[in-house]
């Protein structure tokens, strides 16, 4: 027996338990995450019910027909432009929020208030959409929302939040910033403990105020969080939630509020066509894929350490 | 450290061998129980089976809708489903089990199921698209050759259903048979209602013509402090929910001409959308909405709600509303809990909906749009194994004896019969509580109430409303179906380009038509047309096209 064989069977000796534990999760990914997987076939294939994946017939056009049918459909084509404007608007308007309530909250000086208001601002968090979208409507119906009924009394006009499409953005968005804001900025506030206290003194003595301070401790220390979580967000650019855009819906606005996730609802799952449903998923999971690596290679070259 | 990799080792083993028990531990019990079962009532066999009865004992698995009623029982074991199976396994030696599927998923549920290979022997839906595309998939069984060999065992199915039913969706080319229809006993859609105290007060008598329909909103409107006083504000003249083919249907179809119906293919082409949306003169209609909505006489916020929502019958419920369009017997659901009921207790003990007809069309007749006599679509998974069984089942449901009990239940407990015969409905609890009204979803073959007699039944669906002055159901059952007209069904098999495409074409139409409805008048023509041509683009032409050119392929 060579020493090497010796040295590795001495290795596994002493490390063979570690390695056991090691099969747990990767059974679970193997399992979960790997082996279903393979049913990305359908995308290509003309889905049977009593089929096996492996025996489906593959689809016309060299197994791109339901590519080249979600493409050609204008509804899918809407959908797409949708969910980039949205996600869009949710990164510029809601990605900051977070990194400014936790600044805010960072410069409280009475902690009991501070605590108060960190309780309050995760409650939403914990609220579903579909509850969300009973309170929407409770304060923003036009004649019987309480918003309007109060600007009326007070003589101004009815504002359309949910019943124009302009409005019903800007209040799709609010909502979305109104629900997160709270619970992201959790991660934030974690990062602030972890910078240094004397950083802080040593920048009073040289003259900082507190907006100095902000400005060159802070937002440093929180530098490698913010673009940690800012490249995970690009990830999710045309990744689209379902219950938010389908629970704040209406006819009215269904030029702007009908995302990826509702056309798959609605055309895919509730007309049974599920091979079309499998094609436009695997195409935005590619597209998120793309846009992660892109970033994360972008983060690199600015000298961040990205996510791998 | 041996030890621990042994123990780790042999709990692997016993995992693994459970696992793979998985599969098969399900039949080891129930063969054990079937063989118990058909020991027992070997001796007893026989004697009053009904022709067809198998000498030993079969096993089906039957789905049933789970409604999940408050105060309800267990949709798939109680009183009546205990009637059925001691039924069954006394007239044909079967013995049933039933699979509970929920209500307002039932497609959602029937696609695992399927997928799975653990759907129920007996399958039933309401939406024919689904069991077109299972049986594109090869996973529906074909009906055709079974019913015509067990044809003489059938007699209550058939007597009950009728050939056109039973053949309603037969391939006309290969005479493939995927679902029998089952009977809407009592075909009813929709009624116009008005608050019948408000015309009182206003000195007011019923509509009976567009105009003066629209003369009562108007009177509703301005006279809203005398009949709301303090809720004033609260005024909706004529309520709206955004399925507007429904909740204005008799209005809009007023406006389609005699002529449309009278040419068999122009409406069968035209015939996709259940709402009627592709009719002549359709549009007409939706502006005579859309000038009501800008006048005030609509509900504003009507858009926001989704169809079915609470919040819509609360406006009714809380007798803030004038007139609406709904399903027929609509205010008088639901006993305690009814339109009726809450409008009494909320706005005054002389507050009622009076059925009422007042939308004439060209030809000055209050014609009435229903739909053809059919309700859930039955068919049998390809795992179904007892076929035979399984249409013996559907026979014994539609025997008159058998589906009548399960319609009104034990006399004293579920009803009481009145000296002329006349069954009515008393609210009960308990284990014999129906989970349905008149057990619809146990006697899978038929949707309404038939006592085996015309007149009878009539007069029981009347009293069949807890709380409701029988007046009032009367009139609704009399007008709803007054002048109607029943279309004729035109059987051309499968019309490809409507495959899949039902759920984005309706949400399609009733985008277009919420957007039309609430549309500033000048811009109500520009927004309806580019919707229709959307409509039209996205689906709805090619759908046209192949159901005129599949009409003159079959029937010229």
């Amino acid at each position: 027996m060579s020493e090497n064989t010796q040295k590795l069977i001495n290795y596994l000796k002493r490390y063979w338990t570690l390695y056991l534990l090691l099969v747990l999760p990767i059974a679970y990914f193997f399992i979960f995450r790997y082996i279903p997987m393979t049913y990305i076939q359908i995308a290509f294939k003309k889905y049977s019910i009593v089929k096996s994946v492996w025996e489906m017939p593959w689809a016309d056009s060299n197994g791109f027909e339901y590519f080249i049918k979600a493409f050609s459909n204008a509804d899918f084509l809407y959908a797409l432009r949708n969910t980039i404007s949205l996600n869009l608007l949710d990164l510029v308007i809601g990605f900051p929020a977070p990194i400014i309530l936790a600044l805010l909250l960072n410069e409280l000086a009475f902690v009991k208030f501070k605590r108060l208001t960190q309780t309050v601002a995760y409650m939403p968090h914990f609220l579903s959409w579909i509850i969300i979208s009973g309170i929407a409507l409770q304060l923003f119906a036009p004649s019987t929302g309480l918003a309007n009924i109060m600007l009326n009394s007070l003589g101004f006009e009815t504002i359309p939040f949910l019943n124009d499409p302009k409005h019903w953005i800007a209040t799709y968005i609010l909502l979305g910033v109104w629900q997160s804001v709270g619970w992201n900025s959790i991660i934030y506030l974690a990062a602030l403990t972890g910078i240094n206290p004397e950083l802080y003194e040593a920048a009073s003595i040289d003259g900082a105020g507190r907006f100095k301070k902000m400005w060159h401790v802070t937002l440093p220390g929180l530098r490698s969080t913010i673009i940690v979580l800012l490249i995970m967000n690009l990830g999710r650019i045309l990744g689209s939630e379902f219950d938010r855009p389908y629970a704040l819906r209406n006819p009215l606005v269904d030029n702007v509020s009908n995302v990826i996730s509702t056309f798959v609802y609605t055309n895919g799952i509730r007309g049974l066509q599920f091979s079309l449903t499998t094609a436009v998923g695997l195409f935005q999971s590619v597209v998120c894929v793309v846009f992660l690596i892109g970033a994360n290679s972008l983060a690199k070259k600015f000298g961040e350490r990205g996510i791998w | 450290m041996k030890r621990v990799l042994l123990v780790l080792l042999a709990c692997l083993v016993v995992a693994m061998s459970l696992a793979a028990c998985g599969s098969g531990d399900s039949a080891a019990p129930s063969t054990s129980q079937g063989s118990a079962v058909s020991s027992g009532t070997a001796d007893a066999s026989n004697a009053q089976g009904l022709p067809g009865r198998f000498a030993e004992t079969k096993k089906i698995t039957v789905e049933v809708f789970d409604r999940a009623v408050d105060g309800g029982t267990k949709a798939e074991d109680n009183f009546y489903t205990n009637f059925i199976k001691e039924g069954m396994l006394r007239d044909y030696n079967v013995e049933v089990t039933f699979v509970p599927v929920p209500r307002w998923t039932e497609t959602e549920q029937m696609n695992n199921l399927l997928a799975a290979g653990t759907a129920p022997d007996v399958c039933l839906t309401y939406s024919y698209p689904t069991v077109q595309t299972y049986a594109n998939m090869g996973g529906i069984v074909d009906l055709a050759p079974l019913l015509e060999s067990n044809k003489d065992k059938l007699t209550d199915l058939y007597s009950l259903l009728g050939e056109e039913n039973i053949n309603w969706n037969k391939d006309p080319d290969k005479g493939t048979i995927w679902a029998i229809e089952s009977m809407l006993f009592q075909n009813k859609r929709i009624n116009t209602f008005v608050r019948e105290d408000w015309l009182k007060k206003l000195n007011m008598a019923e509509p009976t013509t567009l105009e003066e329909f629209e003369t009562m909103l108007k009177a509703f409107k301005d006279n809203a402090s005398t009949l709301l006083g303090a809720n004033a504000n609260k005024m909706i003249p004529f309520l709206l929910s955004v399925d507007i083919g429904w909740t204005a249907d008799h209005l809009l179809t007023s406006f389609i001409p005699n002529s449309f119906t009278d040419s068999e293919k122009e409406y069968f082409a035209n015939n996709f959308d259940d709402r009627h949306l592709l009719a002549t003169g359709y549009k007409n209609g939706v502006k005579k909405l859309n000038e009501w909505y800008n006048a005030g006489l609509v509900w504003k916020d009507f858009p926001l709600y989704p169809a079915g929502d609470k919040n819509i019958d609360n406006q009714m419920k809380a007798g803030y509303v004038g007139a609406f369009i709904h399903n027929w017997d609509y205010p008088y659901r639901n006993g305690d809990d009814s339109i009726a009921a809450n409008i009494k207790k909320l706005a005054g003990a002389d507050a009622a909906y009076v059925a009422i007809e007042t939308f004439k069309n060209d030809a000055g007749v209050y014609k009435k749009f229903l739909s053809a006599p059919i309700d859930r679509k039955i068919f049998f998974p390809s795992t179904n194994k007892e076929t035979e069984a399984s249409l013996l089942y559907l026979n014994w449901i539609s025997k008159l004896d058998n589906r009548k009990f399960l319609q009104i239940g034990e006399e004293g407990v579920t009803h009481e019969v009145l000296p002329d015969g006349i069954i009515k409905s008393i609210a009960t609890t308990g284990e014999k509580f129906m989970n349905s009204p008149y057990n619809i979803d146990y006697t899978m073959t038929i949707n309404g109430l038939d006592l085996g007699d015309k007149d009878l039944t009539t007069k029981s669906v009347a009293l069949g409303y807890a709380g409701v002055e029988p007046k009032y159901v009367q009139k609704a059952y009399e007008l709803t179906s007054k002048d109607a007209f029943i279309e004729k069904h035109i059987n051309v098999g499968p019309i490809k380009s409507e495959e899949g495409m039902g759920p984005a074409l309706k949400e399609k139409r009733d985008n277009m038509l919420v957007q039309s409805v609430t549309a500033k008048p000048e811009k109500f023509d520009s927004i309806f047309d580019s919707g229709m041509k959307d409509y039209l683009a996205s689906g709805g032409k090619a759908i046209i096209d192949e159901r005129a050119a599949a009409y003159d392929k079959y029937h010229k």
